[in-house]
């Protein structure tokens, strides 16, 4: 494992340990629905499996669909401010 | 992709899998942190000790990548680097469980199956986990049982709902000054939680008789999504109230406020099924006990702390409410000097340059410490005598839907008038600063931080899509307006305009509570 890999498991372990994580995948979740990014992969979810037909369609069709677009979808505000949430955590909790 | 899964789920489906599945997704899947992971472990399974601590992926070590976890073993891999795939393909493990949604996948039929019982499990599981962490009940999506598929197979016919349609919007005629009860019964019907109270059958009636305004209520919402267009009458609605709350009774203009109290109470007894009052006619109004739908969406509790000023010593009581009635300036009681820059003026984005009374200066002025004066000493329970004390009001439980009653009757010996001071109220109103553990935190000097509020329990908001206007025009009398999140009540006399009541209602749009009703009652004449 590279260095970065050991450092992000590591970010990851305290995070969770800390309870922080399920606190910034709940303050994601809502940020993501304010913002209408839910809304907007969901349709383009509906667009993929009327494309391919339901009766073909798999999970991994979808995930390969939508996974780049629901990355690049993400406004660059809700980006910015998790960052700034787990800089500050890391800050405030830094053994490392 | 049916609901009876595929084959090779049945070959899993031997011995204790139940039980099995249930230990999984309690400590891997829906566990809330490494701690309960370990305890539920510990309680479980000593197979699973070992990997209790972490859930990474047994080839890689990684914890990204769609962890999957394999239901025959002992074993954590991820999908996206296929490292789960190869584990399935030497052990002939076939099923695997996505750590991060519960997803069951097969490797042979290569997709996730549904399988019901598994699915059944995987929701228990989740409301226990939800509940162990104290989130609740979390929304999930209506599932039809078997009655109401047959339900809606024999009922083939669709209402369809598209973005300019105006169903829930329905006029009220005015049966002769009943312009405040209109105003009034509109705001109801745009609260969403009654309205989906409503709307989802949920009144079960006990009364004997045919009096009960809560069926008549229930009737109301029918009649607003029925897609009528024309102007509903609603004259039993009036004839219930009149019954039920005598004081209403006659053709007087009437304190749309009143109305809303009354219509409340009488909501709140009939949710019941009591139709008798106390013995001295007091209304029930006990939120410890009530759990009926208008409880549950309009009580709040107001604390109320009386201070001694000689020993200091505090005596609070705490009561229900279902309004705030605030006092206005322009009114004959002295009103707080308002402190433009002073501390939190900013509160709510409200800036004091154009020198208009704000709703959040009259929250602050309701909730200011009050010197109560020697001529209104209290029995002081730690001086054991009479002393002079102050007394403040705070917000100990917020209500989902907040009513502000602003003031602006004035009774007093000698005159009855209307303030028509200009009270402006904002899009997003936070009670943070009002609420009872607020002032106690003041109190013990600690300086106010901006807390960035995660869970947004002390905020109001308003509805930020508007709807179109819905006009019905019904004959000589009422012409009712309904925007949606705005609701206006205009009464005709003739052709002209010669009353315009104003109530309006907030809610959050994307959390379904915290609704805000003011009832603003100004009166122009055009």
């Amino acid at each position: 494992m590279s260095k970065d890999s050991q450092m992000r498991a590591a970010i990851n372990q305290k995070l969770i340990e800390m309870g922080e994580r399920d606190r910034l995948k709940e303050l994601l979740r809502a940020k993501l629905v304010e913002c209408g990014w839910k809304d907007q992969l969901k349709a383009h979810c509906k667009d993929v499996i009327r494309e391919k037909g339901l009766e073909h369609i798999t999970v991994e069709d979808l995930v390969a669909e939508i996974t780049p677009k629901g990355r690049a979808l993400v406004p660059d505000s809700v980006k910015k401010e998790l960052l700034q949430r787990i800089k500050t955590f890391l800050a405030q909790h830094s053994t490392l | 992709m049916s609901p009876a899964g595929c084959a090779h789920v049945n070959a899993y489906k031997v011995d204790n899998w139940r039980q099995n599945l249930r230990v999984i997704y309690q400590c891997f899947v829906w566990s809330g942190s490494a701690e309960t992971r370990r305890r539920k472990v510990l309680q479980n399974d000593v197979r699973w000790t070992a990997l209790a601590k972490s859930c990474i992926c047994h080839m890689c070590g990684a914890h990204l990548n769609r962890l999957h976890s394999c239901l025959s073993c002992v074993f954590f891999g991820c999908f996206t680097k296929k490292h789960i795939h190869e584990h399935a393909k030497n052990k002939r493990h076939n099923l695997a469980i996505d750590l991060l949604y519960g997803g069951i996948y097969c490797f042979v039929c290569q997709d996730y199956i549904y399988d019901k019982e598994m699915e059944q499990i995987a929701k228990e599981e989740q409301r226990k986990a939800w509940k162990l962490q104290g989130v609740g009940e979390k929304y999930s999506t209506w599932e039809p049982t078997k009655r109401e598929l047959e339900l809606l197979r024999h009922n083939p016919k669709r209402r369809k709902i598209t973005t300019n349609c105006t169903i829930g919007l329905r006029g009220l005629i005015n049966l002769g000054n009943t312009c405040f009860m209109n105003c009034i019964v509109q705001a109801l019907t745009h609260t969403p939680l009654l309205r989906d109270f409503f709307l989802s059958d949920r009144h079960k009636c006990e009364m004997q008789s045919n009096s009960c305004l809560v069926c008549e209520m229930s009737q109301l919402f029918q009649e607003f999504y029925s897609g009528h267009r024309w102007p509903h009458i609603p004259f039993r609605l009036l004839h219930l109230v009149w019954t039920h709350a005598r004081h209403l009774a006659g053709y007087e203009q009437q304190d749309a406020h009143e109305f809303l109290i009354a219509a409340l109470d009488v909501l709140h007894r009939h949710c019941k099924g009591d139709t008798t009052r106390d013995d001295n006619g007091k209304k029930a109004n006990n939120p410890n006990h009530c759990s009926c739908i208008i409880d549950q969406i309009f009580t709040g509790g107001l604390q109320s702390d009386v201070t001694c000023q000689v020993c200091h010593g505090v005596s609070t009581t705490i009561d229900p409410f279902w309004d705030i009635s605030l006092d206005l300036p322009g009114s004959s009681t002295p009103f707080w000097p308002l402190s433009p820059g002073g501390d939190g003026s900013t509160v709510n984005g409200e800036s004091h340059l154009s020198g208009a009374t704000t709703l959040t200066d009259c929250l602050r002025r309701f909730t200011r410490p009050e010197h109560l004066g020697s001529s209104a000493k209290i029995k002081c329970g730690g001086c054991h005598s009479y002393q002079e004390s102050t007394k403040q009001l705070t917000m100990k439980k917020l209500p989902i839907v907040a009513c502000f009653h602003l003031k602006r009757f004035e009774h007093s010996a000698k005159l009855r008038r209307k303030i028509t001071t200009y009270v402006s109220f904002p899009l997003e109103l936070d009670m943070t600063p009002f609420i009872a553990s607020s002032k106690e935190s003041r109190m013990n000097g600690q300086y106010q931080q901006t807390v960035e509020v995660l869970n947004n329990d002390n905020k109001y908001s308003l509805f930020n899509s508007p709807r179109s206007l819905s006009v019905c025009c019904g004959g000589v009398g009422i012409l009712c307006l309904t925007l949606h999140g705005l609701c206006l009540c205009v009464s005709c006399g003739g052709a002209d305009i010669i009353c315009l009541t104003v109530c309006v209602l907030w809610w959050s749009r994307y959390s379904l509570f915290n609704c805000l009703c003011v009832v603003v009652e100004q009166v122009f004449s055009v």
